[in-house]
């Protein structure tokens, strides 16, 4: 009876990743706002926040390795960057409120941020063993899952950065 | 008389004792493996948090049980005369307090999200060199939470019954209401998927309602125990007829006028009185230990059964129940 009953819950788990598969291919999840569909082929509100080596501003230009991964990400997403400066708290309370799509600045995932708003999976460790992740608003599900899709995809090359 | 002696359980319920230690033992290594997975799927939602805790806090009663049924068969001692199958009321009466507790700081978490609009971010996993929505992977975990947990209900309930036991009983009911929580959960994450963020924190106050009715309703049941209710059928409230059912037997014997019982239900355990009234003032102590003895067979939870012999029984019932 008891073996019958595991057996049939691998059966269950099997048809459940089969249904996942599935599902996943339909386009879920959604977003709560519509970010992604809204930044594919239109705009991309970046929050930038001077944090060498992450996010470097000198002059108009902004460089880094994060400035980086964000234009990588928009030209993969046919978008425009619209860059939006300012200290890291402001920014991250305008992500709160969805007047942005992403922060760059350096962010770790120990940031006091956390509980409010999405951080993406960690893309690199650095020497002090923090753990480097971008922001973005909460509840923007396919639009994380786009962005930690970006990261994973660069997985090695991100691991790598020299510092 | 023997009033210090050990209560020895019949060879049927020994038996079915030794099976509902089992499948206490088996819910604590199955809800280990569904917590695990729980957690690993945990992410940022308030209803997979809150399923979470409930499959925690599910561990307790089986470990509540099988600490009890260690204690409860010691022999009675000088400081505690009645012996120790009380051990099943306590461990429950901290059961239902955790419970309720908990279900109600996890409802309060799932209304201050969604009064304050908290969405819940649900990232991404990496399984087996792909990359899917955690949410999937929530929903997976859950899924296998509901069907060990129903099947351990379904387990545990026959068990309960043969062993008319109430702190088994209750952990069953528990076990197999699961599937209602979880079964929330995964709406609530469905609905996330859809873009719809209230779906999480909804779905988590559901949960929550649900444990905390799972405490007040283990609540209700050992308080009554500790109030020394009469014998009660598993789940309800509805009263044995067993005192009467002795009653009547006492006055089948030949000495006897008038009889009239009392009993409190102590775990797993009954223990009361037989009052008499002889037919005549001269009655042998022999024939009333014999009383004492073979009204106790009549069912195997009578633990001590005194028979004592009184002039007269104004009014030998007790006033009925009014329905609850």
């Amino acid at each position: 009876m008891t073996r019958i009953a595991f057996i049939r819950t691998k059966w269950l788990a099997g048809i459940l990743i089969v249904a996942t598969g599935f599902v996943s291919a339909c386009g879920l999840p959604h977003d709560a706002e519509g970010t992604l569909p809204r930044v594919q082929n239109g705009v991309m509100r970046v929050g930038i926040s001077a944090d060498s080596p992450w996010v470097v501003q000198a002059g108009g230009s902004v460089s880094g390795y994060e400035a980086q991964i964000v234009t990588q990400l928009a030209a993969q997403l046919h978008s425009r960057i619209e860059t939006h400066a300012g200290s890291e708290s402001e920014l991250l309370e305008k992500l709160h409120k969805q007047n942005l799509d992403i922060v760059i600045g350096g962010l770790t995932d120990d940031s006091p941020w956390k509980k409010s708003l999405a951080l993406t999976r960690p893309y690199h460790e650095d020497r002090q063993g923090k753990k480097h992740v971008l922001a973005v608003p909460p509840g923007e599900n396919a639009w994380l899952l786009t962005v930690e899709r970006y990261l994973r995809d660069n997985e090695e090359r991100l691991k790598a950065i020299p510092e | 008389m023997n009033f210090g002696r050990r209560f020895i359980f019949p060879e049927e319920q020994w038996e079915e004792r030794k099976r509902a230690k089992r499948l206490s033992w088996i819910s604590l290594a199955v809800l280990t493996s569904t917590a695990v997975l729980m957690y690993l799927t945990l992410g940022q939602s308030e209803a997979m948090k809150t399923a979470w805790v409930e499959d925690l806090l599910g561990m307790i009663p089986p470990i509540v049980i099988l600490i009890a049924y260690r204690i409860e068969t010691q022999k009675p001692t000088k400081r505690f005369p009645y012996g120790y199958f009380r051990a099943v009321s306590v461990a429950f009466l901290v059961t239902a307090a955790v419970l309720a507790i908990a279900g109600l700081s996890l409802l309060f978490d799932a209304v201050t999200k969604l009064l304050g609009k908290e969405r819940p971010p649900i990232g991404s996993i990496t399984l087996f060199g792909h990359q899917f929505w955690l949410g999937w992977a929530m929903i997976a975990a859950l899924s296998y939470s509901i069907t060990v947990s129903v099947l351990l209900g379904m387990r545990k309930r026959p068990v309960a019954e043969k062993l008319h036991d109430k702190a088994l009983d209750a952990d069953a009911d528990m076990n197999k209401a699961d599937w209602m929580s979880e079964g929330a959960a995964i709406v609530g994450i469905l609905l996330v998927a859809y873009g719809k963020w209230w779906g999480d924190a909804v779905a988590a106050g559901f949960i929550s309602i649900n444990i905390i009715r799972d405490g007040i309703r283990n609540l209700r049941e050992v308080l009554a125990d500790l109030m020394d209710e009469t014998p009660t059928k598993l789940g309800g409230v509805e009263t044995e007829d067993l005192p009467r059912r002795i009653a009547r037997e006492a006055e089948k014997l030949d000495w006897v006028e008038k009889a009239s019982v009392r009993l409190r239900e102590q775990g797993h355990v009954l223990n009361g009185e037989v009052f008499v009234v002889p037919k005549t003032d001269d009655v042998k102590v022999s024939k009333i230990e014999e009383a004492s003895r073979e009204l106790a067979k009549i069912d195997w939870r009578i633990y001590t059964l005194s028979v004592m012999p009184v002039a007269g029984l104004e009014d030998g019932n007790l006033p009925k129940i009014e329905s609850r």
